[in-house]
């Protein structure tokens, strides 16, 4: 299924040559009125690396994939993609500029079909015109055609060939996240940022999409920062693992190393006794 | 969609309108239908045709509008006016022929409405309704205080019938064949704009705006641009009204035309083009009877008085247009799609 990947994508292959940081926070500060979400956090994201933020609710992980995303400006602190600052740049900019997220809970066009989703994900890519719209056909045909192709075999990659003229509003949340992951795909994104993907799903759900994201990061390379309420099942999927607690970074690591982190231990524990 | 047993073999195929044999043959009656009409009907129903055709236009324009970017719009009448307006005064002032002047009466109205469309793009619902009605007043305003040898002020536009090449759409056979052919061709241009990546941007941003930013989408520009769209729909149906009625007063673009366009969106059906259609064809169709209906209604029932009985009628398609919101919020073309999907499966169940 992976070698059918098109050569659309082998322009991220190549950027992976390149040994870099994509992604870089540099002591972030996000505070709303008294509550201080986010406090002096640096991060830094690898070419082609896994990394998971996990931390108890509340922890302020939300208000880091905002602030990475350029959806929030920090108040302290600076956030670079691919080395130019994201303060300032709209956010369809940053999309444009290769950088892809998912949200908590589901940011899905429920009206539309799971294609029409996954086509407005290939939106920055198109470039017909209003009038070549209204004509149609000519260019504009062939536009659509040559897209439809590349979700075609997003479809296939995340096995939704059976409800792809489904709308999805209709589908329950795992198939939802599965289509918002593809939407994602196909912005084909040089980093893709995820919160929560797995949040209200079922073992098997969980076992599935865990299964995609790792076919993703194979088919395209691509750096990935999942977000995980639960230490549990990053400890797999995982390269490395940023600990937030009341939005400090209290740990940064392999999943082994964070496991044995006294506090660590203590933050999650902390919150089961709670 | 596709009766059971019938599936997409290529990308072409599934993105096509037209689909199967039997679609095609309707598409070819209806067309043969449409041509041979004034033929067939009495001047009276040619007329209605022609209105209906004109109106299309412009529904079609509030469809993408208010059905796909989901920005309510109760100016639609005064982007018609303008459109109307600036199609006379090219045609008097400039003496352009029609196939010039209505497509820069569209221009015109689409400029007026993305002037709307910028302003309204932040507000949403009630406000943004109000905003609208806004371009209904300034429209009245500008028209009555500009300068009369403008648009003629309180006196309307009188114009020349359409000519090309020597002849002169004055009958009304030959005002409806202008009329079809620019209608067609708008209907099909729509369908091309809904299906296309912009068309998919309007449903986006009425869906969810956070998420359409998301999917490097211009929320701001996309929204002002159905406007835009819309307005130039409304201002190539008011070029074409312009050279039907050869008249062009303030008073044909009221407020209350506005709300008729609205009704006929919601009685067809939310985002849908071919649901439009229907909405005009509905709602035309009923005003009409009860237009024809209304004097001998008043001859059966003297005692009720003519007043009463045609205020009795705006009560009525009132009372429609509110069971339609209640019931049926989704239009008609709602209601055919359950019917043909319960068709595609037929004889299961699900
Ligand atoms: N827009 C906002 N306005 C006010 N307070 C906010 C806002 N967003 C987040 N907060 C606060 O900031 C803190 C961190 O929230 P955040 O949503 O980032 O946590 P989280 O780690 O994503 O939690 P969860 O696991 O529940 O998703 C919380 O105390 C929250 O109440
Ligand atoms: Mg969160």
């Amino acid at each position: 299924m992976l070698s059918a990947v098109s050569p659309l994508y082998s322009a991220s292959q190549s950027r992976a040559a390149q040994n870099a940081a994509v992604l870089v926070a540099d002591g972030i500060r996000m505070a709303f009125g008294g509550v201080v979400a986010l406090d002096n956090v640096s991060i830094a994201v690898g070419v082609d690396e896994l990394l998971a933020v996990i931390g108890p609710n509340g922890a302020g992980k939300t208000s880091l994939m905002n602030c990475l995303s350029g959806f929030y400006r920090p108040q302290q602190g600076e956030v670079r993609f691919n080395g130019s600052l994201l303060s300032g740049m709209g956010v369809h900019h940053i999309v444009k500029a290769g950088l892809a997220r998912t949200f908590q809970g589901t940011h899905i066009f429920s009206n539309m079909t799971v294609i029409e989703n996954i086509m407005v994900g290939r939106h920055i890519h198109m470039k017909s015109s209003i009038p070549s719209a209204f004509f149609y056909f000519g260019p504009c045909r062939r536009e659509e055609i040559r897209h439809r192709e590349v979700v075609e075999e997003i479809i296939e990659l995340l096995e939704i060939e059976s409800i792809r003229h489904q709308p999805v509003g209709s589908l329950g949340y795992g198939l939802r996240k599965r289509v918002d992951l593809g939407r994602a795909l196909a912005q084909e994104p040089s980093i893709l940022l995820m919160d929560e993907p797995m949040a209200g799903m079922n073992t098997e759900e969980k076992e599935d999409l865990a299964r995609f994201i790792l076919d993703v990061r194979e088919a395209r390379q691509i750096p990935v920062v999942l977000v995980e309420h639960d230490m549990g099942v990053v400890m797999d999927l995982a390269d490395r693992i940023v600990v937030l607690d009341f939005g400090r970074k209290i740990a940064e690591g392999t999943p082994l190393e964070v496991q044995k982190n006294p506090a660590v231990l203590k933050a999650y524990l902390g919150e089961g006794n709670r | 969609m596709d009766p059971a047993g019938v599936f997409a073999t290529s990308f072409e195929r599934d993105q096509a309108l037209i689909r199967t044999r039997g679609q095609c043959v309707a598409l070819v009656l209806l067309f043969v239908a449409l041509v041979i009409l004034p033929h067939v009907l009495g001047p009276r129903l040619v007329a209605i045709s022609t209105n209906m055709l004109i109106m299309a236009v412009v529904v079609i324009g509030l469809q993408i509008n208010m059905g796909y970017a989901g920005q309510i719009n109760l100016g639609q009448a005064a982007f018609m006016g303008v459109g109307a307006y600036a199609t006379g005064a090219l045609a008097i002032k400039f003496n352009l022929p029609f196939w010039l002047s209505i497509p820069f009466g569209g221009c015109a109205a689409a400029v007026f409405g993305f002037i709307f469309g910028l302003s309204a793009v932040r507000i949403k619902g009630f406000y943004l309704a109000l905003t609208t009605i806004a371009a209904q007043t300034l429209f009245h305003f500008l028209i009555l205080n500009l300068p009369q040898s403008w648009f003629g002020g309180s006196n309307g536009l009188t114009l020349e019938p359409a000519q090309i090449f020597g002849f002169s759409f004055v009958s009304e056979t030959s005002i409806y064949y202008l009329c079809l052919a620019v209608t067609a061709a708008m209907v099909f241009g729509a369908y091309g704009i809904v299906r296309s990546r912009h068309g998919r941007a309007f449903v986006a941003v009425c869906d969810d705006d956070v998420a359409s930013g998301l999917m490097g989408i211009n929320v701001v520009r996309t929204k002002a641009t159905a406007f835009l769209i819309g307005a130039f729909y409304a201002g190539i149906g008011g070029g074409l009204w312009a050279y039907y009625v050869r008249f062009v007063a303030v008073d044909q673009f009221t407020l209350f035309h506005s709300i008729w366009f609205i009704a006929m969106v919601i009685v067809g059906g939310l985002g849908s083009i071919t649901g439009a259609l229907i909405g005009v064809f509905v709602i035309k169709a009923i005003q009409e009877s009860f237009v024809t209906l209304g004097p001998s209604i008043v001859a059966q029932f003297p005692s009720l008085g003519g007043d009463v009985v045609f205020a009795m009628m705006n009560v009525f398609l009132g009372g429609i247009i509110a069971a339609f919101l209640i019931f049926e919020p989704r239009g008609l073309m709602h209601r055919w799609n359950i019917l043909k999907r319960s068709y595609r499966l037929w004889p299961f169940p699900y």
